[in-house]
């Protein structure tokens, strides 16, 4: 396995996505709503919400006991705050390298279709492997990269908003930890996955990033699930849907390596 | 001279289609070879074998003795491949994608910024260097491509199509690159091209494909003679034989000659294996024979007619 090569064709293929502004722009909008303008809005909808809040107490009385504990006592405009911020905002985190992982790999596999580049790239002395393991390294990266960084965003802003009402730093918990660190770059290698699947089968990056959006779909449904009460993404569970999605993930890319054959990628030239 | 590129019995087949059909070739060092034929002729499915983008489905493909369905990526370290499309990000600056194929091709890091300043002064893109590919017009598309397949200094080359997208100046260009790149440099060099009359200029050999068989294989010459094309002839004796000369020239080639105003004989279509005997009996006739010229037929009358009889075939 030679390594040049494989980090030639992530930088390449990263600074490739960073000049093509219909990719850049959700890698930039997505993060920037849900780790600042979602956590300002929630923050100060708490502060001004007074009496109002009183009908989101079920919610609290829903959660595991554990939770409540994790969320400290009284006010409930306090507990509601430390439940947004530590355990709801954790399941919108897995969004950001769903949605990274999810673009670049479209621009990445199918764009490169798109572009009539892939021949050339075919005719180097990369074996399949290499060839394989660049295309899934460098959405992996990035996502891993804009993951963290969004993390630290919000980060900043959640502690300069709320850590004084709280009473102690916001965010920096176990269950972020996991969620930054495990499960969401599995949630990342998920969506590659599902995108190199997507795009031998499409011929350009729109319809490729079309059909991986429904990826989006379990992220959603445990962000509304959690909204609900009806789930509640904690250590636990981070722990078990990390190991469960990167099985899931491992398995798809391994049968799709089986298919990744210079000529089978010859007919979509 | 040690073989190169070698086919033994290449068969390629696409489920129901064969692409290539019981193809042999031996290509020594040094040659420049042309790979002719109609689209779907089986041209670049030879290049994709020699490369080992694909397998052979029979017979057996070496390409500087190595086996490319087993060795591909020791065969690609050592080729360079010109795409029919030049294959270029328009993303990317020349320079940042020269570069890359430095790495790609494993250069040493040391020296990719010297190749590649050298390459881009080479093919006269250095003023452009810095500048995204996609402002290029086709010809600079088509000269970057050209110095990508040359970054890691392969002996052998394969270039497909390579003057397609040039003005007859930036044409010329290239020929006189590939002629440096074969005997200058000692690099082999095989060129699939539509462009016959390059062809004819440019190799020392051509293979003819057609449905995916070789129809022939020599230097323009042998293919051209082999061919067996009537000639157009030209004959000058002198002023008081002239009119027997005439006869026997009728005579020799089923009445298709006629007399010139100058007092020269034409004769349109004749066998060229049948000039020699004309002379003969010229001379035998007493004319004093001041010049015989056999027009020489081309490269791509040959082709058209090889083409032509082997679809009635």
């Amino acid at each position: 396995m030679s390594w040049r090569p494989i980090f030639a064709i992530v930088r390449r293929d990263l600074r490739l996505v960073a000049r093509a502004r219909a990719v850049v722009m959700p890698l930039v909008i997505v993060p920037l709503i849900f780790f600042v303008v979602f956590p300002i809005g929630a923050v100060v909808g708490i502060r001004a919400g007074g009496d109002a809040l009183g009908e989101l107490a079920p919610l609290i009385q829903m959660l595991p006991p554990h939770v409540v504990a994790a969320l400290g006592p009284p006010p409930l405009a306090r507990q509601l705050t430390v439940y947004l911020l530590e355990y709801q905002f954790a399941s919108f985190f897995l969004l950001v390298p769903l949605m990274v992982c999810a673009v670049i790999a479209a621009d990445s596999f199918a764009g490169e279709k798109e572009r009539k580049t892939l021949e050339a790239l075919l005719y180097t002395p990369t074996s399949d492997r290499e060839l394989y393991l660049a295309k899934l390294l460098g959405p992996w990266l990035a996502a891993i990269g804009v993951s963290t960084l969004s993390y630290a965003v919000y980060l900043v802003i959640i502690n300069a908003l709320a850590a004084g009402e709280v009473g102690r730093p916001v965010g920096i918990t176990p269950l972020w930890m996991l969620t930054v660190l495990w499960l969401g770059p599995a949630v990342g290698a998920m969506a590659i996955s599902i995108l190199v699947v997507v795009s031998a089968r499409v011929r350009g990056f729109q319809e490729a990033y079309q059909l991986g959006g429904v990826i989006v779909l379990p992220v959603v449904a445990l962000v509304v699930g959690q909204l609900a009460g009806v789930v509640v993404l904690d250590v636990g569970l981070a722990g078990i849907l990390g190991a469960v999605v990167w099985l899931v993930a491992a398995a798809i890319l391994y049968f799709a390596s089986r298919g990744f054959r210079r000529e089978r990628l010859l007919r979509q030239v | 001279m040690t073989a190169v590129l070698e086919a033994d019995a290449l068969t390629r087949r696409f489920g129901e289609i064969t692409a290539l059909d019981d193809v042999t070739f031996t290509i020594p060092g040094g040659q420049v070879v042309g790979l002719l034929g109609h689209n779907g002729a089986g041209k670049t499915t030879t290049i994709r074998l020699l490369n080992g983008l694909l397998a052979a489905s029979e017979g057996a493909v070496r390409t500087l003795g190595l086996d490319p369905s087993t060795d591909g990526p020791a065969v690609r370290a050592l080729t360079g491949v010109l795409t029919e499309t030049p294959s270029l990000d328009d993303r990317m600056t020349a320079r940042e994608a020269m570069s890359f194929w430095a790495d790609m091709w494993n250069v040493p890091p040391a020296n990719v910024p010297r190749r590649v300043t050298e390459l881009l002064e080479r093919f006269d893109l250095a003023e452009r260097a810095d500048d995204r590919v996609g402002g290029y017009s086709r010809g600079m598309r088509q000269r970057l491509a050209l110095a990508r397949t040359l970054v890691h200094d392969p002996p052998v080359l394969f270039l497909d199509e390579p003057t397609a997208a040039l003005d007859p100046i930036a044409s010329l260009g290239v020929r006189d690159l590939v002629r440096t790149l074969a005997s200058g440099e000692q690099r082999t060099v095989l060129i699939c091209t539509h462009n016959l009359v390059e062809a004819q200029e440019l190799c020392d050999r051509v293979i003819i494909l057609r449905r995916g068989r070789v129809v022939a294989d020599g230097s323009p010459s042998e293919v051209i003679h082999a061919a067996a094309l009537p000639v157009r002839v030209e004959v000058e004796v002198d002023a008081e034989h002239a009119a027997g000369a005439l006869a026997i020239a009728r005579a020799a080639s089923a009445d298709r000659a006629s007399a010139r105003p100058d007092g020269g004989i034409v004769i349109e279509g004749m066998a060229r294996d049948a000039v020699p005997q004309l002379v003969s009996q010229l001379v035998a006739s007493g004319a004093s024979v001041y010049r015989v010229s056999p027009e020489q037929a081309s490269l791509e009358e040959a082709y058209v007619a090889l083409y032509g009889a082997e679809a009635e075939a």
